[in-house]
């Protein structure tokens, strides 16, 4: 029987016993999420030569955090919640040359990371962030979080949510982010064609990946992957009246400026040209 | 033809590989699995047009698609 062919980069046995099936909830979109970032990986590994060391995946806490080290077949970190940018900071300083690729999710960067997130993007580390966004907490139970859309009935808004969402693209390209684009599960190609790029990208790139939650939103996977279809629009179209109400999708910056540690290593090399010309 | 290939131990019946496939070449199994699940299945694979859409989508790494080139004949 012919097998997934991503399965070569996923661990399917462990000393412990089998490792897939993966934990999520049937039509998770944190496993289509995964499924397109190692399509990305496997494009930069055929295309730019690049080898499975040079990657490391970090990960936080929550659902979407438990694909890094669990199923991974590469340098992986599962680490503490909301912390994940700031051990991938320290991965990437440690040695700059690594394709650091940060999984998380929208509570993970934007609630209880979301200062992390905001001085990742502001240092312009040269690091992949792939947010997955089902706009709830859903390994607690289903609570809101400060991505649920206005409206949206959740275990803890049983009469709607009140609260306004945070639109992460925006608050990263305000942050300083290179590059920041938003798609859904429902773009697969959209959103594997924009993790090359961010991985190619010297800088932070950020891309936010809508997402979905058939058990806390109580639909069927198929129907949300076609919801989310409906519900999002080209950013080109964004001003136009067939996209009020719907999310825009797109590229929203790709800006090129020095990251942190070219703009680092500048001022290496000029202190040892100064400490030349003093000898 | 192409052939479908669908892993019983990873499928969650999600069916979304239905719901993303442009022809409509797979659908739903008129049965559930063991564990309770509806799994994919062959509808026409002559519909099957090879671009791999579903094993794209899928969240748990359970579709593959065999194309005439893997099975060489």
């Amino acid at each position: 029987m012919k097998k997934h062919p991503m399965l070569k980069y996923l661990k399917e046995e462990a000393p412990a016993g089998p490792r897939l099936p993966l934990i999520m909830c049937p039509g998770c979109g944190a496993g289509q999420v995964l499924n397109y970032a190692l399509h990305a990986v496997d494009t930069l590994i055929r295309e730019d030569g690049l080898r499975k060391e040079d990657f490391v995946f970090i990960s936080g806490v929550g659902c979407s955090s438990r694909l890094a080290s669990h199923y991974l077949n590469f340098d992986s970190g599962w680490t503490l919640h909301g912390r994940a940018l700031a051990v991938a900071t320290g991965a990437l300083l440690a040695n700059p040359g690594l394709k650091v690729i940060v999984l998380t999710g929208d509570g993970d960067a934007a609630a209880i990371g979301g200062n992390h997130f905001i001085h990742a993007c502001r240092r312009n580390l040269n690091m992949t962030i792939l947010c997955i966004n089902n706009g709830l907490y859903g390994m607690t139970g289903g609570q809101v979080a400060p991505t649920t859309p206005i409206g949206r009935t959740t275990t803890t808004t049983p009469y709607g949510n009140v609260e306004e969402e945070f639109d992460l693209c925006r608050l990263a390209q305000t942050a300083g982010a290179a590059y920041v684009a938003r798609w859904s599960t429902a773009h697969p190609h959209q959103t594997i064609k924009t993790i090359i790029k961010g991985i190619r990208k010297k800088g932070t790139a950020f891309v936010e990946i809508l997402s979905q939650c058939p058990v806390h939103l109580k639909t069927a996977p198929a129907e949300m992957f076609r919801d989310l279809k409906k519900n999002t629009v080209p950013l080109k179209k964004a001003g136009k009246s067939e996209a009020k109400g719907r999310i825009p999708v797109g590229v929203f910056c790709d800006i090129d400026k020095p990251d942190w540690v070219t703009r680092y290593q500048e001022i290496i090399g000029r202190l040892e040209r100064v400490e030349s010309t003093h000898e | 033809m192409n052939k479908l290939h669908v892993n019983p131990a990873y499928c969650k019946g999600c069916l979304i590989c239905v719901e993303a496939c442009p022809t409509k070449a797979i659908t739903p199994c008129k049965s559930i699995n063991a564990k309770g699940y509806t799994l994919p299945e062959e509808d026409d694979m002559r519909r099957c047009t090879g671009c791999m859409l579903c094993e794209t989508v899928c969240p748990d790494f359970a579709i593959a698609i065999e194309s005439d080139e893997d099975q060489g004949d």
